[in-house]
C-alpha cells in the first residue's frame, strides 16, 4: 500500500467549522495505481491532494506512506512530486535549468556530477518528447510544452508518488486528449503511484484505476471507473459522473435489491437498489441517457413525452424530452444515424431495461 | 461595373470621403498624443533648450552674454570642486539606493508572502507611504533632533551609561546625510520591490519546496533572481532622489558634505553665475539620462514573463 489516508479533517480559518473543507476522508491507494479525486470546485479534492503533498497539514487524521506516518513531514522530505495547475515553472530559468532544479539542490549535492545531470535532463526531456528545447525560457513555450517540462522536472528525482492538481485544465480539447494518452503511457511505463485531481469526469473515467468522487469535503464513493459509472451509490455520483437522469419519486416497495418507484405522474419504474429501504422513502430513479431507447410515440409505450430540444453531438444526438404529466426533462442519447427521424415537438415513447435503472435514496 | 471602376480610379482620395479606416486611426492617434506632446515640449524641451543656451554663454559682471563656448563644460568637469562634488553626490546616491534596497527588501517580502489578505496588504502599503504625508523638511529636522548632541539618541546612550559625553559623529557628516536620505526615500524602494515580488505566484515557492528546496534555496534561487527588476526600479528612484537632494545635505551634513545641487543653487542664487550653473545642470541631466537608459536596459534584460 503506497498511501493511506485515515480520517483526514481540514478546516480553513474563518470558514464554517461545522463544514470543514475536508471531512473525515479515508482512502487507501495501492502502490503503482492511478487514482483520481473528482468533484466540483470546493469539494475538497485539491485540499486532500495538497495534504498528501505536504503543502497543507490536516487538523486531524493521519497520512501513511509505505506504512510510515508522514502526516506532519514537510513536503520537501516526502519523495512525492506535485504537478501544479499553472505548471509553476521557474520563469527566470531555462527549460534545462527548470528540469535540473531538483538535482542541483543541496540535499542532492555530491550525488551527481554536472555531466550526469546534463545526461539526466536530456533523458527526461526525451521521455516527455521535448528534445532540443533545453535553452528556451518557459514563456517561449506553448501550454502543452510547459506541461511536459513540469513533468520532466517532477520525474527527474525519481519520486515514488506523483500528484497532479488539474494539470490539463488550461489546455484546449485536442491537447488535453493527447496529454491524457501521454500520462496513461507514462503511468504504465514508470509504474509509479499517480494521484490525480480533476473536475472532468471523462478524464477521470478514461485514465484511472480507481476514482474517489468527493462532495462537500467527503468521499461519496471510491471504486473503479466501471463501478462508479454503472453502479453509482448516491444521486450525486450518478449525476456527476454519468450524464444520468434523476427522476424523483417515492419507493413503492423494495425486495431483494429490486425497488419500484412511483413518479408524481403515477407511472412506476423498476430498478436495482443498492440497499432495501422502507416503502414510502423518497428516492430517485437513475437512468443514464445512453441507456434509454427513444422512438416515435406508439400506443404500447409506458413512458411518453414530447421532444423539447435536439442537439447534434457528432457521435450521437441528444434529445431533451419533457415527460407527460411531469415537471422533468429527460436527456436521451441516440447514436447518430439509428432509428427514425425525430424532431422537436414530436410526441415520443421512451423505453429501457430495468437492469439499467438504479434506485437511490441518498 | 463601370461606375465602380471609375470611383476607384487612381488618385481618388478615399480618406477625404471618410472611408479609410487607417486615416481615421491616424487622426485619432494625433488627438490622443497632442496633449502629452505639448506638455512635454512646454515644460521639458523648451526649458532644457533655454538651459543649454545659457550654458554656452558667459557673464559680464551681472549681465549675461550669449555665446557659443564650451568653457563652462570644461570648468564643470575639471575645475575644483565640481568633479569631486559630482562624484561625492554619485556615491551618496548609490549608498542611498543600496541601503534603501537592503532595508526595503525584508518588508516587501513580508508584504508579498507574509500577508495573505489583499486588505492587509493594502493597509501596510498605506502605512509604508504614510510618512510622505508629513513634510519633507519636518522629517529632516526630526533626524536632527534624533542625532544631535542633545538629541534623543545621545540622551539615551548617556542615560544607560554607554557613553560619557554626547557622540558628535552622529550629526553633520556624511553618515547623517545618507541615513536621512535612506529613511526618507525607502518607501519608494519598498513599493517597487513589493510590486515585483507580488507577481510571483505562490505555486512557484510551493513547487520549489516540493522539489526539495530549503527556505534559503528558495530565496536565493527563486525569489532573489526574480526580484531584480523591482530592486533596480527602486534603486533608480532612490538614487535619483538621493543624488539630486539639496535640503538634507545642508541641514544634517557638514561643510564638506554639500552635493552637486547645493553648488548649482549657490551658482544661480549667490554667485549669479547662471552659465556655469546651467552647464552643470546639463551635465547632470546627461548623466541621469545615461543612467536611466542603462537601468532600463538592465530591467528589461532581467524582467521575467510568467
Amino acid at each position: 500500500m503506497a498511501l493511506e489516508l485515515v480520517d483526514l479533517v481540514k478546516a480553513f480559518p474563518g470558514a464554517d467549522a461545522a463544514h470543514p473543507a475536508v471531512d473525515r476522508v479515508s482512502l487507501t491507494i495501492e502502490r503503482g495505481s492511478f487514482v483520481s479525486l473528482i468533484g466540483s470546485s470546493g469539494c475538497g479534492k485539491t485540499t486532500t491532494l495538497r495534504m498528501i503533498a505536504g503543502l497543507e497539514f490536516p487538523d486531524r487524521g493521519r497520512i501513511l506512506h509505505e506504512g510510515r506516518d508522514v502526516t506532519l513531514v514537510p513536503t520537501s522530505e516526502r519523495g512525492m512530486r506535485m504537478m501544479f495547475q499553472d505548471y509553476a515553472l521557474f520563469p527566470h530559468m531555462t527549460v534545462g535549468e527548470n528540469v535540473a532544479f531538483g538535482l542541483r539542490l543541496r540535499r542532492q549535492r555530491g550525488r551527481h556530477t554536472a555531466g550526469e545531470i546534463d545526461r539526466l535532463v536530456d533523458e527526461q526531456l526525451e521521455r516527455v518528447h521535448l528534445p532540443g528545447l533545453r535553452g528556451r525560457k518557459p514563456a517561449e513555450l506553448s501550454g502543452g510544452q510547459r506541461q511536459r517540462v513540469a513533468l520532466a522536472r517532477a520525474l527527474i528525482t525519481d519520486p515514488e508518488v506523483l500528484l497532479f492538481d488539474e494539470p490539463l485544465g488550461a489546455l484546449d480539447a485536442g491537447l488535453r486528449r493527447a496529454m491524457q494518452f501521454e500520462l496513461k503511457r507514462l503511468h504504465a511505463e514508470l509504474g509509479k503511484t499517480f494521484v490525480y485531481v480533476t473536475h472532468d469526469q471523462h478524464e477521470a473515467l478514461a485514465m484511472s484505476d480507481r476514482i474517489a468522487v468527493m462532495h462537500a469535503g467527503r468521499v461519496l464513493q471510491y471504486a473503479t471507473p466501471e463501478d462508479i459509472y454503472f453502479t453509482p451509490r448516491t444521486r450525486y455520483v450518478a449525476r456527476f459522473v454519468g450524464s444520468a437522469n434523476l427522476l424523483d419519486g417515492v419507493l413503492v416497495d423494495a425486495d431483494r435489491r429490486v425497488g419500484r418507484v412511483r413518479l408524481p405522474n403515477g407511472s412506476v419504474i423498476e430498478g436495482s437498489a443498492p440497499e432495501d429501504a422502507p416503502a414510502g422513502t423518497r428516492v430517485a430513479a437513475v437512468i443514464r441517457a445512453d441507456r434509454i431507447e427513444i422512438r416515435p410515440a406508439g400506443s404500447t409505450d409506458a413512458v411518453r413525452g414530447t421532444v423539447q430540444e435536439r442537439l447534434f453531438l457528432g457521435t450521437h444526438d441528444e434529445f431533451l424530452v419533457r415527460l407527460d404529466g411531469l415537471d422533468a426533462d429527460v436527456s436521451v442519447h441516440r447514436p447518430t444515424g439509428t432509428g427514425g427521424a425525430i424532431s422537436v415537438g414530436d410526441p415520443v415513447g421512451l423505453a429501457w431495461q430495468p437492469e439499467n435503472v438504479r434506485v437511490l435514496s441518498e | 461595373m463601370k461606375t465602380t471602376a471609375a470611383a476607384r480610379a487612381p488618385g481618388t482620395d478615399l480618406s477625404s470621403a471618410g472611408t479609410d479606416g487607417r486615416a481615421l486611426a491616424r487622426r485619432r492617434l494625433v488627438l490622443w498624443l497632442a496633449p502629452p506632446m505639448l506638455w512635454f515640449t512646454a515644460f521639458m524641451l523648451v526649458p532644457y533648450a533655454i538651459m543649454f543656451f545659457y550654458s554656452l554663454g558667459s557673464m559680464d559682471y551681472v549681465d549675461f552674454v550669449p555665446g557659443f563656448s564650451p568653457a563652462n563644460y570644461v570648468k564643470a568637469l575639471t575645475a575644483e570642486p565640481y568633479p569631486d562634488v559630482l562624484l561625492k553626490s554619485t556615491v551618496n546616491g548609490l549608498l542611498t539606493a543600496l541601503l534603501s534596497s537592503v532595508v526595503a527588501f525584508p518588508l516587501a517580502m513580508w508584504m508579498a508572502f507574509g500577508l495573505a489578505s489583499p486588505r492587509r496588504r493594502a493597509l501596510v502599503s498605506i502605512l509604508v507611504v504614510l510618512p510622505w504625508w508629513a513634510s519633507y523638511l519636518v522629517k529632516v529636522y526630526a533626524w536632527k533632533t534624533i542625532l544631535g548632541a542633545e538629541g534623543v539618541l545621545n540622551t539615551a546612550l548617556m542615560a544607560i551609561g554607554l557613553v560619557d559625553e554626547p557622540l558628535s559623529v552622529l550629526l553633520y557628516n556624511r553618515f547623517a546625510v545618507v541615513l536621512t536620505l535612506t529613511y526618507i526615500f525607502t518607501p519608494f524602494a519598498v513599493l517597487s520591490i513589493y510590486a515585483q515580488l507580488e507577481r510571483i505566484p505562490r505555486s512557484l515557492v510551493e513547487a520549489a519546496r516540493n522539489l526539495g528546496a530549503t527556505d534559503g534555496e528558495i530565496f536565493r534561487r527563486i525569489i532573489l533572481p526574480i526580484s531584480v527588476p523591482g530592486v533596480l526600479a527602486g534603486a533608480v528612484i532612490t538614487f535619483s532622489l538621493g543624488f539630486g537632494d539639496f535640503v538634507t545635505p545642508s541641514l544634517v551634513g557638514g561643510p564638506d558634505d554639500l552635493m552637486i545641487t547645493n553648488l548649482v543653487v549657490n551658482l544661480l542664487g549667490v554667485s549669479m553665475d547662471r552659465p556655469l550653473g546651467s552647464a552643470i545642470g546639463v551635465v547632470v541631466i546627461a548623466f541621469s539620462v545615461l543612467l536611466l537608459m542603462a537601468a532600463n536596459a538592465a530591467e528589461r534584460r532581467t524582467q521575467v514573463r510568467f
